[in-house]
């Protein structure tokens, strides 16, 4: 298996965006979420990215987030799966590969907006 | 005797035990929490197991439900498996049946069901059969699983969403801790004094369903809405009294004082039975609950008699 590269992560980023999106449930759901989502990469220590929902709608930047509502770290492999919906985030959070620092709602919520996408 | 224990991830401070007598036959019916301890729970069942006619787990559920389809909770199983000799249950052997009589019977023996009445089901998919009776009257409601579990402000009003959104959702979330998708422990004693989603209370005119969801977010005022649920402590009706609510029904009638889980309830069947549930099934549980001629309990918070 190959090492994931910091574009790798940047295209799942992407492709991740465009699938909230364009979920127009989703973004009815997220209408009231507004958060900073910090995504580090474990193997990846010079990669920054910052996920921003607002009213429904995610962006993201390559650039450090100083202050989260919600940190992601996990192995970038597990994360572009995530990220590009080859894997749910529940089996790498329940075995420690992945781990969320927030409050239990944003997580919980976070799982949610994943699911509700991957689900379709 | 015989004797039920219900095991619940609840408040310790809901503890009770009381002894009925049932078709002839003496009960003791105990409830232990467990202030949301998964590992004290188990811990509980292992030690009761062989000791007691059945046992009920309270606090957690073991499956879900939505249009046919079965989502089986990951650390409900757990609790479920740590009892080897004695049956144990989660009330969803009864609940269907119980929950669809207790709609039936306030459409047709009360005044406070109507086709026009409009209500708020704080969760749907730990009592679908429940929500199938009330849009089987044809009552508009909104179902508040989302709204309620993860906070989002989305209401779902027709059971095919809730199907479809449970289908995404329930495969995965049902292994998550169970902790992090329902209030356990102290989480229950909190005062629901948040002023997030008052509308969807303010748009109904009966809230139904769990009891410590529907505490999530309670208004302070709930002036002449009835609540319709699972399990209430006097705390519990006097805080719905003080809120203005007109009456509370709970689907398990009341034994001495107190109202008992579906779960407990179940257990109970099964310990006079004799029989395993799996033995029992849909219709054994059906002609015992027939037999004991449960009825919900009905209280009139601002009248102070019972109807």
């Amino acid at each position: 298996m190959t090492q994931a590269t910091p574009d790798d992560l940047y295209a799942a980023l992407d492709h991740f965006r465009g699938k909230v999106n364009e979920n127009q449930r989703l973004r009815q759901m997220n209408r009231d979420w507004n958060r900073d989502i910090s995504v580090v990469a474990k193997d990846l220590p010079d990669v920054q990215a910052w996920i921003r929902m607002r009213a429904g709608e995610m962006e993201w930047e390559r650039q450090r987030c100083d202050d989260p509502h919600i940190v992601l770290t996990a192995p970038a492999d597990v994360l572009i799966g995530i990220f590009q919906g080859e894997r749910t985030p529940t089996e790498p959070y329940l075995d420690g590969s992945l781990t969320l620092r927030g409050s239990q709602e944003d997580v919980l919520r976070l799982d949610f907006v994943s699911l509700m996408i991957w689900g379709e | 005797m015989k004797g039920v224990l219900g095991v619940s991830l609840g408040s310790s401070q809901r503890d009770h035990t009381v002894e009925v007598s049932m078709l002839g036959e003496e009960i003791e019916l105990s409830r232990r929490g467990t202030d949301g301890d998964l590992d004290r729970a188990e811990q509980l069942i292992r030690e009761h197991d062989g000791k007691v006619d059945a046992i009920g787990l309270g606090g957690i559920d073991v499956y879900f439900f939505a249009r046919g389809e079965r989502y089986v909770v990951r650390d409900g199983l757990r609790l479920m498996q740590a009892a080897q000799v004695t049956p144990a249950v989660d009330g969803s052997g009864i609940k269907d049946t119980l929950e669809r009589d207790a709609v039936q019977y306030l459409l047709h023996h009360t005044d406070l069901l109507k086709p026009t009445t409009r209500v708020l089901m704080v969760s749907a998919v730990d009592r679908f059969g429940m929500a199938e009776a009330f849009v089987e009257i044809g009552c508009p409601i909104v179902f508040g699983d989302l709204i309620f579990s993860a906070g989002m402000p989305y209401p779902i009003t027709t059971l095919d969403e809730l199907a479809d959104i449970a289908r995404r959702i329930l495969p995965e979330m049902a292994k998550m801790p169970f902790t992090m998708l329902y209030p356990t422990g102290k989480e229950q004693e909190k005062e629901g004094s948040s002023e997030r989603f008052h509308e969807y209370y303010d748009g109904a005119d009966v809230i139904a369903g769990d009891w410590h969801f529907i505490r999530k977010y309670l208004p302070q005022r709930v002036d002449g809405k009835w609540i319709l649920t699972n399990t209430t402590t006097a705390k519990d009706i006097q805080e719905l009294r003080q809120r203005g609510a007109s009456h509370v029904v709970t689907t398990t009638p009341e034994m001495a004082g107190r109202s008992f889980g579906t779960n407990v309830i179940e257990a109970m069947i099964v310990a006079l039975s004799g029989q395993r549930p799996e033995e029992l099934g849909h219709q054994g549980y059906a002609d015992w609950l027939s037999r004991l001629h449960l009825q919900p309990r009905i209280e009139n918070l601002q009248g102070g008699s019972a109807s």
